[in-house]
C-alpha cells in the first residue's frame, strides 16, 4: 500500500509539472483574449471543479451522517469543506485575476462571482458553526443539517440568477456556440490539468481524513 | 391533521403571549428597522435618487433594511427556550414538526408585523411610488414567508451553539442571499408595472421558500431531537 502511495505521489508531481509546462510553454496562447490571459484557464477552471465537487461531497457526507450516523461520514463533510474553501478562494482568485485583464476590473458582481461568493460564505458559515459547537455529535448534526439546508440554494444559484444577470463569463457547460470552444489541443491541457487537480484534492483529503482519525482516537483515549 | 394544526397553533399563541410581556424580539426587529430607515432616510431622502434609478434602488434599500431588521430580532424563537431552559419541556410536551410550525408561525407574524410597520413608512419618507400595489403586496407577503422559513430552521440551529448572535447572521446570509435578488427583482418590478418579470421573479421566490419549507420540515426534527 505504502509503495503504491509512493509511486502515486511521484506520478502526481511529474503529472502536475507536465500540465505547468504545456499550460505555459508548449501550448500557444489562445486567439481573441488579450496577451497570455488564456492560460489562467487552465489553472482556473480545475480549482472551480475541485470547489464545486468538495461542495457535492460534503453535502452527500452530511446525508449519509444523518441517515448512518458513522464518525466517518462526519469527517469527510468536515475535510472536503474546508479543502473547498481552499480551492473557492482560489477559483476567486484566478477569476478575478482574468476578469481584470479582459474585462476591466477585478469584480463586477458578474452571476458567476455571485454564485462563487456564497458558495465562499456558505464554506466560511459551515465552519464558523463548526468551531461554535463543542459536543461532537452535536458538531456533526448541525452542521450536516446547514450543509443540506445549503444545498437547496445551489439549483437557484445555478439556473435561476443567471437568466436574470448577463453574464459575461464563458459558458463551459452548455456551450452551443462553435467558435468559443476550446480547440483539441487546449482541451487537452485542461482535461489534465483537470485530472492533476483532482488527484492533488484527493491526496489532500485523504491526509485531512487521516488527521481527524487520529484526533478521534485520541479523544476516546482521553474520555 | 386538524389536532396537529391546533396544537402548532397552541405553540405559535403560546411564543407570541410570552413575546408581548417582554417584546424583546419585537423591540430588537422594530427598533433596527427604524433608525436604520431613519438613517437612509436622513442620508438620501426623497429627492436624491434619479427617476430611472428609482424603483430599484429604492427596493434595494427596502429589502436591506427588512433583512437586517429579521436579522436581528428573528433568532429569538429558539434562543428564548434555551436561556430559559424551557426546551426540554416542549421536547416532551410536543411532536418536532409541530414546535418547527409553531415557531414558523410565529415568526411569521413577527415578520408580518415588522412590514406592516416599516414598509408604509418607507413608501412614505423615501417616496416610493408603487405602479401595482396589490402585486407589490404578494412579493412582501412571500418574501416575509420565504424569510421566516430559513431564519426559523437556523434559529433551531444556532441555539444549539456557543456564539449565537453573530452566528445567526453568518449562517442565514448564504441561504437568504438568492432570495433576497429575487425579491429586489419582483420588487422592482411591482413598482414599474413590470408584468413579465414580476411573474418570473414571484415564481422564484416562492419555489424558493418552497423547497425550504420541505427540507426544513424533514431536517427540523434532527436539530431538535438532540
Amino acid at each position: 500500500m505504502n509503495r503504491v502511495g509512493m509511486t502515486l505521489k511521484w506520478f502526481l508531481f511529474v503529472w502536475m509539472a507536465g500540465v505547468i509546462w504545456a499550460a505555459f510553454l508548449w501550448i500557444p496562447s489562445a486567439q481573441g483574449f488579450k496577451g497570455e490571459s488564456s492560460r489562467i484557464v487552465f489553472f482556473h477552471v480545475p480549482t472551480a471543479w475541485v470547489a464545486t465537487l468538495a461542495f457535492l461531497v460534503s453535502c452527500i457526507a452530511s446525508g449519509l451522517y444523518l441517515w448512518r450516523r458513522e464518525p466517518k461520514y462526519d469527517f469527510a463533510a468536515a475535510v472536503s469543506a474546508g479543502l473547498g474553501l481552499l480551492y473557492a478562494v482560489l477559483a476567486t482568485v484566478t477569476g478575478a485575476v482574468f476578469a481584470k485583464i479582459m474585462w476591466g476590473a477585478y469584480w463586477n458582481w458578474d452571476p458567476r462571482q455571485t454564485s462563487i461568493t456564497i458558495l465562499l460564505l456558505i464554506y466560511a458559515a459551515y465552519l464558523a458553526l463548526r468551531s461554535a459547537v463543542d459536543d461532537p455529535e452535536k458538531r456533526a448534526t448541525l452542521a450536516a443539517v446547514y450543509s443540506i439546508l445549503a444545498f437547496v440554494t445551489v439549483p437557484f444559484l445555478m439556473f435561476i440568477v443567471p437568466r436574470i444577470y448577463f453574464s459575461l463569463h464563458p459558458d463551459v457547460m452548455t456551450n452551443a456556440d462553435p467558435d468559443n470552444n476550446l480547440d483539441s489541443a487546449h482541451l487537452r491541457v485542461l482535461l489534465a490539468s483537470l485530472a492533476g487537480f483532482t488527484g492533488l484534492s484527493v491526496w489532500l483529503y485523504s491526509i485531512g481524513i487521516r488527521i481527524e482519525e487520529i484526533r478521534y482516537r485520541r479523544r476516546q483515549e482521553v474520555l | 391533521m386538524s389536532r396537529w394544526l391546533a396544537e402548532a397553533l397552541a405553540v405559535a399563541a403560546k411564543d407570541l403571549r410570552a413575546e408581548f410581556r417582554t417584546r424583546v424580539a419585537l423591540n430588537s426587529l422594530v427598533l433596527f428597522a427604524l433608525t436604520t430607515l431613519a438613517a437612509v432616510s436622513y442620508t438620501i431622502g426623497p429627492y436624491r435618487l434619479s427617476t430611472e434609478d428609482r424603483p430599484f434602488l429604492l427596493s434595494v434599500l427596502l429589502w436591506i433594511v427588512i433583512f437586517f431588521a429579521a436579522l436581528a430580532g428573528l433568532d429569538r424563537s429558539f434562543v428564548k427556550e434555551e436561556e430559559s431552559h424551557t426546551a426540554p419541556l416542549l421536547r416532551l410536551a410536543a411532536a418536532p414538526t409541530v414546535v418547527w410550525a409553531g415557531k414558523l408561525l410565529y415568526n411569521l407574524v413577527l415578520i408580518m408585523v415588522l412590514m406592516a410597520m416599516l414598509v408604509p413608512l418607507f413608501c412614505v419618507l423615501m417616496g416610493f411610488e408603487i405602479a401595482m400595489p396589490w402585486r407589490f403586496a404578494a412579493v412582501l407577503a412571500a418574501g416575509g414567508f420565504g424569510l421566516a422559513v430559513t431564519t426559523t430552521i437556523i434559529a433551531a440551529i444556532i441555539a444549539q451553539a456557543m456564539t449565537r448572535g453573530a452566528l445567526f447572521s453568518v449562517l442565514s446570509l448564504p441561504l437568504l442571499l438568492p432570495l433576497l435578488i429575487f425579491l429586489i427583482q419582483g420588487t422592482t418590478a411591482a413598482a414599474t408595472s413590470d408584468l413579465d418579470t414580476y411573474r418570473e421573479s414571484l415564481r422564484a421566490i416562492l419555489s424558493m421558500a418552497g423547497a425550504m419549507t420541505i427540507f426544513s420540515a424533514f431536517l427540523f426534527p434532527v436539530v431538535w431531537r438532540d
